[in-house]
């Protein structure tokens, strides 16, 4: 099974590469907003996968999701940000190991 | 110069740039490592017939999520992280314990079901933006509203959120 | 692919680009002598007649002088800044057409470097990356300057790129196409007909107030220069450039200018087409490019003329112009546009 020449296989194995490096981010760093990028990073290595297959069995709805999936980053990328700034003004830092305060 | 050659280096240096994003330390160049892999993630996305998703990409990702990034670490000042001794060792073990349980589990079931799933169905043509639009706007009509007001409230929310606190 | 037809793509695409890279010096001395004419000066006029070696003795300064980096610099963003400036301008030109198509023993030829499906969404993709040159730049150079002017021109070229992505979406949907060529196609016909075939800039006059003055904005330029405002900034983010890595961003500015004209040109003025103008022939061709550059250079003195016409904005101003002025008003233009597809006027 190919999508234009290129071996779903190859596809799922950049995808998964990809999620699986995210997911070292996600829980190795200790910056917030680092620990943000790799959860883009997530949400991109799964992008890929959906775009391999709809290549692969010739349907556009995968474009669809993924281009949902795009939307929805942007709108987190914007409340997840403004909460970092919010917090950074209360806490003056975003290292995740030092926000350990329920109520400041 | 095979689609599948250009499709293997596009992923190779998405694959290898998201590895610099987590392994620099410094926020500032984790962007920009992030910057190239999604720039070589969006040549992949052309070889997959998806040109609109790979100009999206561009636009939406490198051109204003990530610059927005930037912004906020520029605005913030934020400092490179020390390396310190793990304050928390049994979390940084369980983690990366997790990490590789995943990958594991990950490669064992692309092995098992990955390559073999679906069958094609008709040919499309590569490259082709009316048929997604014509998608989009029918089938998909009500999401996409939807999607609207899923940014204009993200929008409000992230005004509320970063706003300045009046003196009292 | 033969032989023969990668030599016919490399000419297709570095023609343009060599093209500007020629111009540009001549473009600074336009510039030059265009204030002293504005402001009642001679401008420089010492190096050969008329000044007219000044671009030359230029480019020698700007080799010969030191290149300094800042201790406190980091060391690879700052190298890499302007070169990521001046590529992200170059690589825009690849999708503008910039004459009519050639026939070579049969074979259509379009002038034009890629005539991709997503040619628009290329040129915004491609614009929204040249952030980064500015951006880095002014962080890297660890100065307080720059770094301010760097924090503005990244506020500064988010807002004003959704105006101007949406008053092109005026042109797109008149079009039906994101292919540049077709956009140009679309407006060689005639005037007087229904649905309307003349230069789009006659039933989007609004799309093409907005576009313009977002173009000003997205390339830097007075009267929205806040970046490198010098009365305030030094000279923003590039405050700290000397040499041939102050050179290359001031050449990203002019070939941005050069692209924005092209481009409206392209998008509102008919690219290379003109009314009752049909080329066939070799000439015609030839004619046609003429016609794009003339257009094109018109737009680049505008642009000149503006600088030494209007005083800055503050910033301020600025974002109020671009979200409460521009944008809105660009949304209007989309409906209008929208009820004339509709219509069938367009």
């Amino acid at each position: 099974m190919t999508a234009n020449g290129i071996p779903i296989g190859d596809v799922l194995l950049a995808s998964g590469a990809l999620f699986v490096i995210g997911l070292a981010g996600a829980l190795l760093r200790r910056n917030a907003i680092s620990i943000f990028l790799a959860i883009e990073l997530m949400m991109n290595a799964a992008n890929l996968a959906v775009l391999g297959y709809a290549a692969a069995l010739h349907s556009l709805e995968g474009q669809i999701v993924v281009f949902f999936v795009i939307a929805i980053a942007a709108a987190e990328a914007a409340v997840g940000l403004a909460i970092f700034v919010a917090l950074f003004r209360h806490t003056e830092t975003i290292d995740v190991n030092q926000i350990n305060l329920l109520k400041w | 110069m095979t689609p599948r050659l250009v499709f293997d280096v596009a992923a190779g240096l998405a694959i290898l740039f998201a590895c610099v994003m987590v392994v620099h330390r410094h926020p500032v160049k984790s962007v920009l490592a992030l910057v190239v892999s999604f720039f070589a993630l969006a040549v992949t996305y052309v070889l997959l017939a998806a040109p609109l998703i790979a100009a999206v990409q561009v636009i939406v990702y490198a051109g204003a999520i990530l610059v927005l990034f930037l912004f906020v670490l520029m605005l913030l000042n934020v400092p490179e992280e020390v390396r310190q001794t793990p304050d928390r060792p049994i979390h940084q073990a369980l983690s990366a314990g997790a990490i590789v349980a995943f990958a594991a589990a990950l490669l064992a079931s692309l092995r098992a079901y990955g390559a073999t799933r679906a069958a094609p169905s008709a040919e499309l043509p590569p490259g082709d933006l009316a048929p997604v639009a014509r998608l989009l706007f029918s089938d998909h009509f009500l999401s996409f509203e939807a999607l609207s007001i899923l940014l204009l409230a993200a929008l409000v929310g992230s005004f509320v959120l970063a706003r300045r606190e009046e003196s009292p | 692919m033969s032989a023969s037809d990668v030599g016919m793509l490399a000419l297709r695409v570095l023609a343009p680009v060599l093209v500007i890279l020629i111009v540009l010096p001549m473009l600074q001395w336009v510039e030059r002598r265009g204030a002293g004419l504005i402001q009642d000066r001679p401008g420089p006029n010492r190096v050969g007649p008329f000044g007219l070696l000044q671009p030359l003795a230029d480019v020698v300064k700007f080799f010969m002088k030191e290149d300094l980096i800042p201790s406190h610099a980091d060391r690879f963003l700052y190298v890499l800044a302007p070169g990521l400036a001046t590529f992200a301008a170059l690589t825009t030109f690849a999708v503008i057409p910039y004459g009519a198509t050639l026939n070579i023993r049969g074979n259509p030829v379009p002038l034009v470097g890629a005539d991709v499906s997503i040619g628009i969404l290329y040129l915004f993709a491609v614009t929204s990356l040249s952030v980064y040159g500015i951006v880095l730049a002014g962080w890297s150079s660890n100065n307080k300057f720059s770094l301010i002017g760097g924090i503005r021109s990244s506020a500064q070229i988010i807002s004003y790129e959704l105006a101007m992505t949406t008053a092109a979406a005026g042109v797109i949907l008149a079009a039906g196409s994101f292919r540049l060529t077709d956009v140009v196609a679309m407006q060689s016909g005639s005037w007087l007909s229904l649905p309307y075939r003349g230069w789009t800039v006659v039933p989007q006059l609004l799309g093409f107030v907005v576009f313009f003055v977002s173009a000003f904005a997205e390339t830097n330029r007075l009267p929205f220069d806040l970046p490198e405002a010098e009365a305030e900034l030094v000279a923003g983010y590039h405050t700290e450039y000397s040499a041939m890595k102050f050179a290359m961003f001031y050449m990203a500015e002019y070939i941005n200018v050069v692209v924005a004209s092209a481009l409206m040109v392209t998008l509102y003025f008919g690219g290379w087409s003109f009314p009752g103008f049909h080329p066939t022939s070799l000439g015609g061709v030839v004619l046609s490019v003429l016609i794009f550059a003339v257009k094109t250079a018109f737009f680049v003195w505008i642009f000149m003329w503006v600088r030494w016409t209007l005083p800055r904005f503050r910033y301020d101003q600025l974002m109020r112009l671009g979200w409460k002025a521009l944008l809105p008003l660009a949304l209007l233009n989309l409906f209008w546009v929208a009820g004339l597809v509709l219509w069938n006027a367009l």
